[in-house]
């Protein structure tokens, strides 16, 4: 996948040397490994340089009425996308690519542009500069994207007096979903978000957990091929998050799916790429594994007892080691490529540890969003 | 999907919430109560003249009234036509025609800011062309405003019928016209709604802002009326009620055009100015 972005801070972590042919495009990732297992079916990384178009890369909206459409291999791109009210700059030149088929995140802090990003994604807010495509087409195209498009909105309250079932047939009235039809897709979203008992209830009355999956039963109607989700499990409580995580993972494969969060750990779970995003720019996008070096060091925490630094030094894949004290952290940068992965210096590393009588409490492959995110972001 | 249908999918839902929400019922059973209260009034009163002055015969009632339309439309035809028109039906019309703007602020200044207020405008936009939105829902609140006068109206016809006023045939035939009469001034009236309350993202502010506007509309027309200047009694939409009953086609045709014009200069800003702002 590439994924390229126009920055002010120059930070990606892994920025292409100068030579490389497509200079804003992020590095390759050879066999990327997901930083977190999870239980989604397992699928390729439609960030990886090799990786086929996805088989949904052309999809079609079940259920809604036939219509001609382009065939898409970035299903979001934003060119040069600048937002201002007033005098504030809230988005500033965001460029961005989003593979069909894929998870991708949209990363930052409060007041980082995330939400900005997303409405102007969604049609919501109108750039004040730059190009913006969903599916080759202006998000104010509502014809041309009509059931193609689903949104969770953040903030966006039900219509206090429909009806859960009588709203969500609306809407697919309102994507064109045949007669026949509307009243089963609305009952198959709702059962998806485990809201079967809700369609007579007004939408008014429902928890916010209950509002929320309405919400998000409201984005998934009709199949659309991309989905936004802004905050899909803010203020929900960690039963009802779990189960909306299941629900979008359940969903890969199936659409193009992506994510604003806060939730570091939620987003590193079940996103392929994620773009880090402070105060309106970006600075720093591409695979998870590129962003969280999965695949350029490994992490090992020890506990009180010998470090044999230097014996791991000595290893041959080892680039570089650096041996926090007081943490008790051993990083271990090494040159991915050549049949030397992430996996292979894990083994190396232990064994040598082992060898040594250390003892090992903790192992991890990068440093972790949260980490990188931390980093990148003021 | 056509922006036809769109309109039509987005006027149905504003039209089931309308009737379904409390304001909707309690404006509704209001009209009704005023409507019916209006005509046992206008009966005292009918039945007071006929006490009091027995000498007054129908045919001299009937000149007095041709003489007061003629004075208030500036037109024998007209007033010759309104003299035949039963008494009760006529004042209801002209009540209609002055309190409809009060039920339409009523009705209609939450109409799009209410959904602006929490963003649950969005899960439309998405849907629909936003032109098609705020079409729909200017469509949506006149089939309310004009739902809720056809009933009012079609109490007072019964009234009517039953006391011996008018014959059915009479009453029914002089109640529709009038009731089609004051269609296309709501529309206009629906138009400013709708107009104020896509501005505004709290309806209260929308509503306050409603009242200023048919207020500030009124005072037009009564500078225009004091001045001699018809320019500014045009601005008021009421003052097509002449045009509309009057019985020369030509008169007729500019009314109605004039309120066509006006509704579609209100929509089309208000769906202009959607279609620009952030949501």
């Amino acid at each position: 996948m590439s994924d390229e972005t126009t920055t002010a801070k120059e930070t990606p972590a892994s920025a292409p040397p100068p030579a490389a042919p497509e200079p804003a495009v992020a590095a390759p990732a050879p066999a990327p490994a997901p930083a977190i297992k999870s239980d989604a079916p397992p699928m390729s990384n439609p960030y990886a340089k090799d990786a086929a178009p996805p088989e949904g890369a052309i999809f079609v909206a079940e259920g809604a009425k036939k219509r001609k459409k382009k065939p898409v291999e970035v299903a979001i791109r934003l060119t040069k996308v600048t937002k201002r009210f007033g005098p504030k700059t809230a988005v500033d030149g965001v460029t961005l690519k989003v593979r069909a088929g894929s998870v991708y995140g949209l990363i930052g802090p409060n007041g980082a542009g995330k939400t900005t990003t997303f409405s102007m994604m969604a049609g919501f807010l109108q750039p004040t500069e730059g190009v913006l495509e969903v599916l080759g087409y202006s998000p104010m195209q509502v014809d041309e994207l009509r059931s193609r498009i689903g949104v969770l909105p953040q903030d966006a309250l039900l219509p206090g007096n429909d009806k859960v079932g009588e709203f969500l047939v609306h809407m697919a009235q309102l994507q064109d979903i045949p007669a026949d039809r509307r009243e089963e897709s609305a009952r198959e979203v709702l059962a998806e978000v485990d809201g079967r008992d809700w369609w007579n209830v007004k939408c008014g009355s429902l928890s916010h957990g209950m509002a929320k999956r309405v919400q998000l039963a409201q984005a998934l109607i009709g199949d659309p091929e991309v989905v936004l989700l802004d905050e899909p499990t803010a203020g929900l409580d960690p039963r009802v998050a779990y189960e909306v995580r299941q629900l979008i993972k359940s969903r890969k494969g199936r659409c193009t799916l992506i994510v604003s969060s806060h939730n570091l750990q939620e987003l590193e779970e079940i996103c392929d790429g994620a773009a880090i995003l402070d105060r309106g720019r970006v600075v720093a996008s591409g695979s998870m594994s590129e962003l969280t070096a999965s695949s350029e060091e490994i992490r090992i925490k020890l506990s009180p007892g010998p470090s044999p630094i230097s014996l791991i030094r000595d290893l041959p894949m080892v680039k570089r080691v650096e041996w926090d004290e007081e943490r008790r952290e051993l990083v271990v940068y090494f040159e991915r490529g050549q049949g030397v992965d992430a996996e292979q210096v894990i083994g190396a590393v232990l064994w040598v540890l082992l060898q040594n009588q250390a003892r090992i409490s903790g192992v991890s492959k990068g440093r972790g969003l949260e980490q990188r995110v931390m980093e990148l972001t003021d | 999907m056509s922006p036809i249908s769109e309109t039509r999918f987005v006027a149905q839902r504003e039209l089931r919430k309308n009737f379904r929400s409390a304001k909707g019922i309690v404006l509704l059973v209001l009209s009704l109560l005023g409507g019916t209260a209006v005509t046992l009034l206008l009966a005292w009163v009918e039945q007071l003249k006929r006490d009091k002055m027995p000498d007054l015969t129908p045919e001299a009632m009937h000149a007095a009234r041709e003489d007061a339309m003629t004075r208030a439309f500036g037109d024998p035809a007209t007033g010759k036509l309104l003299a035949d028109t039963p008494e009760v039906l006529l004042l209801v019309f002209f009540i209609t025609i002055w309190l409809t703007p009060l039920l339409i602020s009523l009705l209609g200044f939450d109409n799009v800011s209410g959904d602006m207020q929490h963003k649950t405008v969005r899960y439309w936009t998405l849907r629909t062309r936003r032109s098609s939105y705020m079409i729909g829902k200017w469509l949506g609140l006149w089939t309310t405003v004009s739902a809720i006068t056809l009933t009012m109206h079609a109490v007072i016809w019964v009234v009517c019928i039953v006391r011996g006023e008018a014959p059915a045939a009479t009453a029914i035939s002089w109640g529709l016209r009038l009731w089609v009469i004051t269609l296309p001034i709501s529309a206009v009236w629906c138009g400013i709604s709708t107009l104020v309350s896509s501005i505004f993202k709290t309806p209260i502010l929308a509503l306050l802002a409603t009242f200023a506007a048919f207020f500030v509309l009124w005072v037009i027309f009564l500078i225009g009326l004091r001045w001699n200047i018809d320019a500014l009694t045009y601005a008021y939409p009421n003052t097509f009620d002449g045009f509309l009953i009057n019985k020369r086609i030509d008169r007729w045709m500019t009314g109605l055009a004039a309120c066509i014009g006006m509704t579609a200069l209100y929509v089309g800003a208000s769906s202009f100015m959607f279609t620009k702002r952030d949501l």
